[in-house]
């Protein structure tokens, strides 16, 4: 029924992880595992009620590795965790990102360090996940900054794992994910099954042979036509252990290029440039929300405020670093004490005219931003 | 019969190792099986074991140091056809980093067949002994702890649940232990204790004389699989208020309602049942929960915001009420008073010293009884500020499995009488 204060619609009261569990399965994952770890306990119910196939595992490695084998032969895999289990996820997000096996983590951020404080939000995690491959290549990262970006970005991601062969993170916080938001189910796009692009030639199948976009078409193992191979260590297309011949160089160098290239692909951003405006807000994640609430603000106050909010974090879509490069000022909100999407924009060198708005233990306010912007 | 080896393979291992002999020994029990090679993946380990995938003409998988059982697993999870052979192969050093990954296999039974080289060093980085060397490897390998037992992989195993589980020389009758342990349905682990050239034990005499004593150990279960479900969109279960015109609210509302009690108390759920009912009024709502680590003891609190216009910001920047039923609250909401509006108090804690806004208190435990205090005062509150009809808040506690005793509360509040301090 319409509803005139409501605007009409399907409104329900959801939580973050109900709409990005439900879009991850429409897109077409189709297994969960995972260890319960707050702020994902959602997640991982969630996916109990609505995943094909789901298991809960031992431990935060076991996860991964079941998700890598699972990849592997065929399904999309998803977890969610937060800082304490992704650090025991790392060296395996790293095999999977070495073998191209698609895959979706759901990283809801607590604060920390360490074990920290379970049921705070924060956003600490992002100059983590910047280094997490070493050698420094790019983990897709996204992070939606409301509810419905949990719903379009799950199923993003999803996509881009499938089609660039890789493991994506969606970086989320507590905030995100157990908060209850008012969504209107109507207002929402369609998700659509992700196309798995498989290898369909006569063969010879060579594994880690990359035809156009830079991304080898892909095997389940255990493929009844041709073998395959899948290789943690450095290889070239073979599949099999090269060490640094040219070819495996040139393997390697590929993980790299693909990311790279085909970034355009995802790269998502909100830009308000507002007329007159002199100064910009930054924000990304939960923090975008009081970030929106303050140029508004501003705007109304008679100081227009232009505002970006970044939902691909890694890599950086070459547009918002060109956003940013045509302000003097620029303001970064962000829910840590040290700057970590400011330190990634410009070094611990910094920038002139870039400062940041930081908090921790408790949501940046649009005050906190706003007083900021004016000073 | 095609064959599981590649054609003239070439052996990467030092002459005399018995990793060779295991090689042969697998690509042959797989062949006797009438394994074709596209219906078996080998997972392999690092370490000198894990460098047999160029000779396999079968899939192979690569990993990670001490993660191929996890690693299978999920393989074997995956793989809808179960008369596709999985075969992990790791060394003594991978089986102790992963020894809970052989257990959970075990305990589950899954269908794969898990092949341990202990040569009881580790020979890839200068022959250090493992958790599966003998006492007398670990001295000769100047670990300092030859007092220390190793590990019987295969009591483990079979204590975990393994449908098969067997140590033998690799001197021995390797291929045979293989090919009892690929006839298995189930986790089945073969344990082959070997000789390493260059750091181990080098002679057949030695190896007789140090290696744990010959064992198989099975055990009659059905091996594990994860069944596949079909399961209704979770938009379907989603909490939907159907909005009503009769109870529209004004345009322009904006309110913050923190509610804060014991844990165990009803918190959460009044909370909820707020936020519900803002959308039946025509409103949006947020609604957010904190409590400590234990969800049945000490505080818990509540923020729901209420508003004509899409909430950005799910913060309380000044709550317009603090409804607090229990000294817990009080203490856990003592921080948010400073700039809130108004306090909702039970009649049984005191005004805080120095709050300056509008202070009401009833007897809400007394008329609602712990469990219903929250709602109870909530409830109340509604009421008296006229945010909403309590009808809107029986309707959506309607569907609720406590409907009756959430109804209850409700209808308490009406009888509560309360005082303006
Ligand atoms: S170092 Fe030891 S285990 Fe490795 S190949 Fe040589 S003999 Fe075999
Ligand atoms: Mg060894």
């Amino acid at each position: 029924m319409a509803h005139p204060a409501a605007g009409g619609g399907d409104l329900v009261s959801a939580d973050g992880s109900m709409l990005v569990i439900e879009a991850l399965a429409r897109a077409g994952a189709d297994a969960f595992v995972g260890y319960p770890i707050t702020p994902t306990n959602l997640i991982f119910s969630h996916a109990n009620a609505r995943f094909p196939l789901f298991r809960s595992s031992t431990d935060e490695i076991s996860a991964a590795q079941t998700m890598s084998g699972l990849s592997a032969a065929g399904k999309l895999p998803v977890t969610g965790t937060s800082f304490p289990g992704f650090a025991l996820m790392l060296e395996t997000v790293n095999m999977a990102f070495m073998m191209e096996l698609p895959m979706v983590i759901v990283l809801g951020q607590r604060m920390g360090p360490s074990t920290g404080s379970a049921t705070t939000g924060a956003q600490g995690d992002l100059l983590l996940l910047r280094g997490a491959i070493s050698g420094g290549y790019a983990l897709p990262v996204l992070c939606p900054s409301n509810p419905e970006d949990c719903w379009t970005l799950a199923a993003e991601a999803a996509k881009v794992a499938v089609s660039l062969r890789t493991p994506v993170v969606l970086l989320t916080s507590k905030e995100m994910l157990m908060t209850r938001w008012t969504v209107d189910l109507s207002a929402l796009p369609e998700v659509r099954r992700v196309e798995w692009p498989a290898y369909d030639g006569d063969g010879p199948y060579v594994p880690y042979r990359a035809g156009e976009g830079l991304v080898p078409p892909f095997l389940p193992t255990c493929d009844g036509s041709h073998r395959t191979r899948f290789n943690a260590s450095t290889h070239d297309e073979t599949g099999l252990i090269r060490k640094a011949s040219p070819g495996a160089i040139a393997n390697t160098e590929r993980l790299w290029r693909k990311v790279r290239e085909r970034a355009g692909e995802f790269a998502f951003l909100d830009l308000d440039a507002r007329d007159g405006a002199s100064t910009l807000i930054v924000s990304y994640g939960m923090t975008a929300g009081a970030a929106r609430v303050a140029a508004a603000r501003l705007g109304k106050a008679g100081r227009p405020t232009s505002l970006l909010v970044l939902k691909t974090l890694l890599p950086l879509p070459q547009e918002a670093l060109d956003a940013i490069s045509r302000y003097d000022r620029v303001v970064v909100a962000e829910e840590n004490l040290t700057g970590l999407l400011r330190e990634m924009l410009h070094g611990t060198v910094g920038r002139e005219g870039v400062t940041g708005v930081n908090a921790i233990g408790r949501m940046v306010s649009p005050d906190d931003i706003i007083k900021e912007v004016r000073r | 019969m095609s064959r599981i080896l590649v054609e003239s393979p070439s052996y990467p291992y030092c002459p005399g190792c018995t990793h060779t002999t295991a090689a042969v020994a697998i690509a042959r029990a797989l062949e006797a099986a009438g394994t074709d090679p596209l219906d078996v993946v080998v997972v392999t380990d690092i370490g000198c074991c894990g460098i047999i995938d160029p000779l396999l003409a079968c899939h192979t998988v690569h990993g990670l140091h001490g993660r191929a059982v996890a690693l299978g697993m999920g393989i074997r999870l995956g793989i809808e056809d179960p008369r596709k052979r999985v075969v992990v192969i790791q060394g003594d050093g991978g089986a102790t980093i992963g020894l809970q990954h052989l257990l959970e296999a075990s305990r589950l039974n899954v269908d794969m067949t898990v092949i341990v080289l202990n040569n009881m060093v580790y020979g890839m980085t200068g022959g250090q002994a493992s958790g599966l060397s003998a006492r007398e490897v670990r001295e000769m390998r100047g670990m300092g702890d030859g007092a220390v037992p190793p590990y019987d992989l295969c009591s483990l195993a079979h204590a975990a649940g393994a449908a098969y589980s067997a140590r033998v020389l690799a001197t021995g009758d390797l291929q045979a232990r293989l090919s009892a342990a690929l006839a298995v349905r189930g986790l089945s682990l073969v344990e082959a204790v070997g000789i390493c050239h260059a750091y181990g034990i080098a002679s057949r005499e030695d190896l007789e004389r140090l290696a744990a004593p010959e064992t198989v150990l099975v055990r009659d279960r059905e091996p594990y699989s994860m069944s596949r479900r079909e399961l209704p969109s979770l938009l379907d279960g989603a909490i939907r208020p159907r909005p009503s015109p009769e109870w529209a609210s004004l345009p322009g509302t904006r309110l913050g309602v923190v509610i804060a009690g014991s844990a165990g108390e009803g918190v959460q759920i009044a909370a909820e049942l707020l936020a519900s009912a803002g959308i039946a009024i025509g409103l949006r709502s947020t609604k957010k929960g904190e409590y400590p680590i234990t969800v049945g003891k000490g505080f818990s609190t509540a923020e729901v915001i209420l508003s004509s216009d899409r909430i950005e910001y799910s913060a309380i920047e000044r709550p317009d009420v603090v409804i607090v039923t229990s000294k817990e609250g009080m203490d856990a909401a003592r921080g948010m008073l400073g700039n809130a509006a108004a306090l909702v108090l039970d009649d049984g804690l005191e005004v805080p010293g120095g709050f300056t806004g509008t202070c009401m208190s009833a007897p809400f435990r007394k008329a609602a009884g712990a469990k219903g205090a929250a709602l109870c005062a909530l409830a109340y509150w509604l009421a008296e500020s006229g945010v909403m009809p309590l009808e809107a808040l029986e309707e959506v506690a309607g569907p609720h499995r406590h409907a009756v005793e959430l109804r209850r509360a409700i209808e308490s509040s009406r009888t509560c009488a309360g005082n303006i301090l």
